[in-house]
């Protein structure tokens, strides 16, 4: 309340030097009419239109003392590169106080913090819709592995590993489509258990002589595979794990 | 602005032709607002003479004000200005000498008959408050040039601003208390 009356008085006088009449003014705001009316026209009266000058002659013997001084004063010669840098150290200790060394650390900290968070949001952002061997995929990865370890219970944790290898399942679908080579990682159940292929969640996994398998995988159990996309389209395994 | 401080830069040098230059730009504005605080044009021509005297002062002393001319310039002109009005001893209620006779018109003349007595309100105002006064209505600067000279935020000047006319409405003619 008292701010905006302290603005609508301030525009007030502002209308009221530039010539407006003072129940013009107040017409405009009508609730605040009565506490505006006296302090304009008080503000009126206050307003010095033709301010006197003091006679020429008494500005000029002034100004003949004022001249008469300054004959005393010494001219200063301009201050030498040394001097200028010594002016600047001294500035300088003035400034690094304990106070403003605090303060400016202060800044420091905050300001990095918050670039450090926009940097950090912004790649997380831009690495979303990445799939493997892109070059911000890491990040993504990275950002996946805070969220899991950032969890606050078992129940929130199995939710959003089921969230992340939903992304690895589109993220292979992707790959297949663009037939691009990459090492991929996903989970899904055994639908297959032959030997040399395996089926698991709907792909086809080729098993090499070097593949390392858990031996007691059954048909339906849930298993994490990690192996090699190649560009045409096959899925060599190299590691077959169960999850438990 | 960067006249100002091309200014300062010279007269640290002791440049006498930038002094006087200071004179010349200042003289009239300072004396205005002197004689506007006080009402005594020859007392403020004095102070204001006394002013730069004690720029002089300052150069000898080695102590040239350091980043706002214009700043150091007007704060010297306020400490003259109430040494002034505390030595002057009022002894005189003044809230009981400034009320108005039963007033007739609120036309221009009329107000111009106000004058005197609004000036004796404004030794009634906090010392702080008659230099606002002076800023914004004796030398017409905005609020920004105000707070700028008074190292204070615009929401700072324009409550103190605020403050004072309502002191000083305090003392305006009944008929302008309320609607007409």
């Amino acid at each position: 309340m008292t701010d905006s009356f302290e603005t609508i008085l301030d525009e007030s006088i502002s209308a009221l030097q530039s010539g407006v009449p003072i129940e013009e003014i107040l017409a405009e705001v009508p609730e605040y009419a009565g506490q505006l009316r006296p302090m304009l026209y008080a503000a009126t009266v206050l307003t010095d239109p033709n301010p006197a000058l003091v006679p020429e002659e008494r500005k000029t013997a002034l100004r003949s003392e004022y001249m008469k001084q300054l004959i005393e004063l010494p001219k200063l010669p301009l201050p030498t590169f040394g001097e200028k840098m010594q002016a600047g150290v001294r500035v300088a200790r003035r400034r690094l106080t304990r106070e403003s060394l605090l303060k400016d650390l202060t800044t420091i900290i905050i300001t990095f913090t918050l670039t450090l968070l926009m940097v950090v949001l912004t790649i997380n952002y831009l690495s979303l819709d990445t799939v493997p061997g892109d070059f911000l995929y890491g990040a993504k990865r990275i950002s996946e592995s805070i969220q899991l370890s950032a969890a606050f219970s078992e129940d929130g944790r199995a939710a959003l590993e089921e969230i992340f290898n939903q992304r690895r399942l589109v993220e292979l679908e992707q790959l297949l489509e663009q037939n691009k080579a990459a090492v991929i990682q996903f989970r899904g159940k055994v639908e297959t258990r032959g030997e040399d292929l395996w089926i698991v969640a709907k792909h086809t996994i080729l098993l090499p002589g070097d593949v390392v398998i858990d031996p007691d995988i059954q048909e339906g159990d849930m298993v994490e595979v990690i192996g090699l996309l190649r560009t045409n389209n096959v899925l060599v395994a190299d590691t077959i794990k169960l999850v438990r | 602005m960067n006249d100002e401080h091309s200014l300062l830069v010279r007269i640290k040098q002791h440049d006498q032709q930038a002094l006087a230059e200071v004179y010349d730009q200042y003289f009239d504005q300072l004396y205005r607002y002197l004689n506007y605080r006080l009402g005594e044009s020859d007392v403020a021509a004095d102070l204001t003479g006394e002013v730069f005297l004690a720029l002089v002062q300052t150069l000898k002393n080695g102590k040239p004000p350091r980043t706002s001319l214009t700043g150091w310039l007007y704060t010297v002109a306020r400490n003259l200005a109430a040494d002034y009005i505390r030595q002057k001893t009022r002894t005189v209620s003044l809230v009981d000498e400034l009320v108005a006779d039963e007033p007739s018109l609120t036309d221009q003349i009329y107000l111009s008959e106000l004058v005197p007595m609004l000036r004796k309100a404004l030794l009634e105002l906090t010392e702080e408050q008659q230099h606002v006064i002076a800023l914004r209505f004796g030398q017409g600067l905005s609020l920004a040039e105000t707070a700028e000279l008074l190292e204070k935020s615009v929401g700072a000047v324009k409550a103190l601003q605020h403050r004072a006319l309502a002191s000083l409405a305090r003392f305006m003619p009944e008929e302008m208390q309320h609607d007409r």
